[in-house]
């Protein structure tokens, strides 16, 4: 009946196949709270708590990331990362850990970690940021990306609203999938520029604001709860209601 | 260290120069104590020699001073006084019978007892107008009385004489000496008045000489390397804190979540998060504390400010509020990466935190190597601008959630990279925190 309730609670939108995680942590509380929520978010994990034990792991598994904390019984976890990147395995690896100075994060990244997240943490934060690193080149692109009311089937280059699919241009569904993937975050103007000047040559320097500015109109005539909203200077950001709205 | 000890509350004592100067005359003194007595004692020893120089004192005054013979009274104390040139009698006096016996004309002294006392007769030779002439001299008395000036003239010529120029000698060479051994003393109190606590490295110069202000200063160097050694620990100490609390705040962080949803839940992870800022503060600070920068390179702030504006955005968003940037030409600058970016997210988050209102908070970088954040919320009273870089300082207690780091990191920082944090009066209200930095090179 457990693995029933679990399948009916069903991984976000968004994962497809089940992906597989490894957790090299030591503090044992921790990891047991990690990947009980990421579980929850619809991810397989695996708990080591040692260098040793991630060695030992990754010849017996092929794991689609990494988790790896850096003060480790054994070693330090950057030490794990390179040799791993020596080794040629380029399963991307997300640090957590709680080193926080000014120039750990660089460290970390210079080690060949590919994200970089400071304890303490919550599990939407990490649940995201796996994510965002397992959506890399090579895996495979959510097929379905849904936010407050709004749901995009990619496949398909279609937004429903409230389950009413709404019109909208190539490059407006272009755009709102590229806001539906960083939900809650900004994204920065030249990454939104640039994915719409590879759909079409003529894109004068305002178009960027004109097509914003008429899929907001698009999606408040459908009555979503989403907001675009407008970081000056910087870029766009979609948000979605608090899920408790719902 | 102990303020109740007179000595470093109170005015210092008197200085070295003064309490040698004493000393030495003290010194002058008793020598000179001495020498009188030693001249007393002899002399009291050996009457004759007495008797000797009293007649030799008298003739050499009758020979400076030729017209004052005829009146000499002779010495004070004197019952009866006889002087005569034996080549030519001036004075005669009939109660004695002198031989002027021109070949017994050497230099001789007799004394001899009487009934009142003594008699001290002799001949003295002198130099009067260039001419040798010879003197006779008699004289009677009692007691010490008549030998006085002699004594005194002894005194004068054996004790005071050499006493007074030995002693201004001595007070010179006391003034240079004392101020040349002291001069590595007064530099070593000039290095002692800039230490620094942000500089811990620094040590006094040791002097070559005199070894006893070297052994002193080395004292001292020591001293200050196991401060050095405390502050380090303490920093060391604060970063080890900040660093092993975040692992169990991470762990309630999680365990809060978990919680079936309540008032009391949220209640709990607003406070679990507002330690962890804390913690992640007194972190920042520590490291800010200890941040030299050396690996400084070419930073353009435009992008640091956009990368702020991107991770603080969605917060202020949370809260109604909205961030705007704006760049404002180049805006290259010397400096640590992360740490101005630090400095950038601190005087946002503090806009963010201090005021309230639709208003947007504008971020401007440039032109230049410097950059602006700037709110719309009341401003900072004139009073208050000199505290609210101080490290937990808050203007309003009541009102604010931070623990009062976040400006005294971002001061740190930019000073470590040579640059100027200031606070202006925004045209139109509100405050504006404006920095500067080094242009690279």
């Amino acid at each position: 009946m457990t693995d029933f309730n679990r399948d009916a609670l069903g991984p976000p939108a968004g994962l497809v196949a089940t992906m597989r995680l490894l957790l090299v942590e030591d503090n044992a509380r921790l990891a047991a709270l990690v990947s009980d929520g990421l579980e929850q978010q619809g991810f397989a994990i695996d708990r080591y708590e040692s260098i040793d034990g991630a060695e030992h792991a990754q010849t017996i598994a092929q794991y689609d990331l990494l988790l790896v904390d850096l003060g480790l019984p054994d070693g330090d976890g950057l030490d794990l990362i390179r040799a791993m990147r020596r080794r040629g395995n380029s399963t991307p690896i997300l640090v957590l850990t709680a080193r926080g100075g000014l120039d750990d994060r660089v460290a970390g990244l210079d080690a060949g970690a590919d994200d970089y997240l400071v304890k303490p943490f919550q599990i939407p934060e990490l649940a995201a940021r796996c994510r965002a690193l397992l959506r890399r080149p090579g895996n495979a692109l959510d097929s379905v990306l849904t936010a407050g009311n709004i749901v995009l089937v990619t496949a398909e280059r279609t937004i429903r609203v409230n389950g009413q699919a709404i019109e909208a241009t190539p490059r407006e569904v272009a755009l709102l999938e590229l806001l539906l993937r960083r939900s809650g975050h900004v994204v920065a103007k030249p990454a939104l520029e640039n994915a719409l000047y590879s759909m079409e040559a003529e894109v004068t320097p305002n178009a960027l604001e004109a097509i914003v500015s008429r899929l907001r109109k698009r999606l408040a005539a459908a009555a979503s709860n989403v907001q675009i909203k407008t970081v000056h200077g910087v870029g766009y950001a979609l948000f979605a209601p608090p899920a408790a709205d719902e | 260290m102990n303020s109740a000890q007179p000595a470093a509350a109170g005015k210092p004592g008197p200085s070295l120069f003064r309490q040698i100067a004493v000393r030495l005359a003290i010194l002058t003194l008793a020598f000179a104590v001495l020498s009188i007595a030693i001249v007393v004692i002899t002399y009291s020893r050996q009457p004759e020699s007495l008797a000797q120089e009293l007649l030799s004192l008298e003739a050499s005054r009758i020979a400076a001073d030729p017209a004052s013979a005829e009146v000499h009274a002779g010495p004070p104390g004197s019952s009866h006084w006889q002087v005569r040139y034996v080549d030519q009698a001036f004075a005669y006096d009939a109660g004695h019978d002198l031989s002027p016996d021109r070949a017994a004309l050497i230099d001789w002294t007799q004394s001899e007892r009487t009934a009142g006392g003594y008699r001290i007769t002799g001949v003295r030779t002198i130099e009067q107008d260039g001419r040798q002439r010879w003197l006779f001299l008699q004289f009677e008395g009692d007691g010490l009385r008549p030998y006085l000036p002699v004594i005194l003239n002894e005194i004068l010529q054996h004790a005071v004489l050499p006493l007074v120029p030995l002693s201004v000698l001595m007070l010179v060479f006391n003034i240079l000496a004392v101020r040349r051994f002291l001069n590595p003393l007064r530099r070593a109190e000039r290095e002692v008045d800039q230490l620094d606590p942000e500089n811990m490295a620094a040590r006094l110069s040791e002097p070559f000489a005199p070894r006893e202000v070297h052994t002193l200063v080395c004292a001292f160097n020591r001293a200050l390397g196991r401060l050095e050694d405390a502050v380090a620990t303490l920093r060391t100490f604060t970063a080890n804190a900040a660093h092993e609390l975040r692992t169990p705040l991470a762990i309630m962080q999680l365990g809060i979540d978990r919680l079936p949803e309540s008032r009391d839940r949220d209640e709990l992870s607003r406070d679990n998060l507002y330690m962890t800022r804390l913690v992640g503060q007194m972190l920042d600070l520590a490291q800010a504390d200890a941040l030299m920068i050396d690996d400084a390179h070419r930073i353009d702030l435009s992008e640091t400010a956009r990368a702020v504006v991107t991770a603080l955005a969605p917060m202020a968003f949370e809260q109604d509020r909205e961030l705007r940037f704006e760049q404002v030409g180049e805006a290259f600058a010397l400096g640590h990466g992360e740490a101005i970016y630090r400095v950038f997210r601190n005087l946002v988050d503090n806009a963010l935190v201090h005021t309230t209102g639709a208003n947007p908070i504008e971020i401007v970088a440039g032109p230049g190597p410097q950059f602006h954040v700037r709110d719309h919320g009341p401003g900072i009273p004139e009073a208050e601008r000199e505290h609210i870089f101080e490290r937990f300082w808050r203007g309003d207690r009541r009102s604010s959630n931070g623990a009062g780091l976040g400006l005294g990191i971002a001061k740190r920082i930019v000073e470590a990279h040579n640059g100027t944090i200031a606070v202006e009066d925004a045209p139109g209200g509100g405050t504006l925190f404006r920095v500067r930095l080094q242009p690279p090179a």
